[in-house]
């Protein structure tokens, strides 16, 4: 069993995941600052039960493979998973283009205190994990 | 590597956002060109205007430079007997160029700029602090 199949680990790298698509979507709100109606988009918060929900579960459902060729048909990206919605829309402007860089800023700064937690809490596991072996 | 597709995102709206900042310095470089030959049509003011595309690539919306577009407001005229330009009238058109509009529309411009360098320094940040986590 990998390291990253215990609870601990799976759920920071749910965390992990989640952020990095978030940091994607505040980019493209970024480039699009200025773009005639555009609408600004954010991921939803991630779900605390659901999240638990898969990481105490270790056995997925997955498609029986009987022969050594046959594909696990698993998703094939894992940061897709992750649900959108419409930006707030702090203010329209007259083009009908509802990003406030301010607010963007905002976000983009939670953004990095979040991943920022994540990977420490990591870093920490890993130490704990460590201290365990006795490799100090 | 989901951080890398939010460097590139960034990347188009520096790149959108310097074009943009180039029809600027070239209305504002042309503020005063009239014609050459007498009552001729002196420097028309340029506006340029984004679009968000799809990227099938980065999978994301990125921002591009679209048309740029011929601004159909009037002319100034003066009346300027002795200038090359001048009809018979003795009327000079110059540009419709407001060196004030065009002032706020580069500090507009690089404000936008700005905001996406912000946005590669922060994820250029939490690639590191992922890739930290090889050193714990």
């Amino acid at each position: 069993m990998p390291v990253t199949d215990l609870p601990l680990f799976a759920m920071l790298k749910t965390r992990m995941y989640w952020l990095e698509e978030r940091q994607k979507l505040l980019a493209e709100n970024v480039a699009n600052a200025d773009t005639p109606s555009y609408r600004g988009r954010d991921l939803k918060q991630l779900d605390f039960n659901a999240a638990l929900r898969s990481a105490s579960s270790t056995s997925a459902v997955t498609l029986a493979a009987t022969a050594p060729g046959h594909l696990s048909g698993a998703a094939g990206s894992e940061a897709t998973r992750f649900a959108t919605e419409r930006g707030s829309g702090f203010e329209v402007t007259p083009r009908g283009n509802a990003v406030t860089l301010e607010e963007e800023m905002m976000k983009l700064a939670q953004n990095q205190m979040d991943h920022q937690a994540a990977t420490a809490l990591y870093a920490r596991g890993l130490g704990m994990i460590k201290a365990a072996l006795g490799r100090k | 590597m989901d951080f890398l597709k939010t460097l590139s995102i960034a990347a188009s709206g520096l790149k959108a956002q310097s074009g943009r900042m180039r029809v600027i310095a070239e209305n504002i470089a042309n503020a005063d060109s009239t014609a050459s030959s007498p009552g001729g049509e002196p420097y028309r003011r340029r506006i340029a205007s984004f679009r968000a595309s799809f990227d099938r690539e980065l999978q994301a919306q990125v921002v591009a430079l679209g048309r740029v577009q011929n601004d159909r407001t009037d002319f100034v005229t003066r009346h300027e007997p002795g200038h090359p330009a001048a009809d018979a009238k003795g009327d000079v058109k110059y540009p419709n160029v407001n060196p004030l509009i065009e002032t706020v529309d580069m500090r507009e411009a690089q404000r936008s700029y700005e905001a996406n360098l912000n946005v590669i320094g922060a994820t250029r940040r939490m690639i590191t602090r992922t890739l930290d986590l090889l050193r714990a």
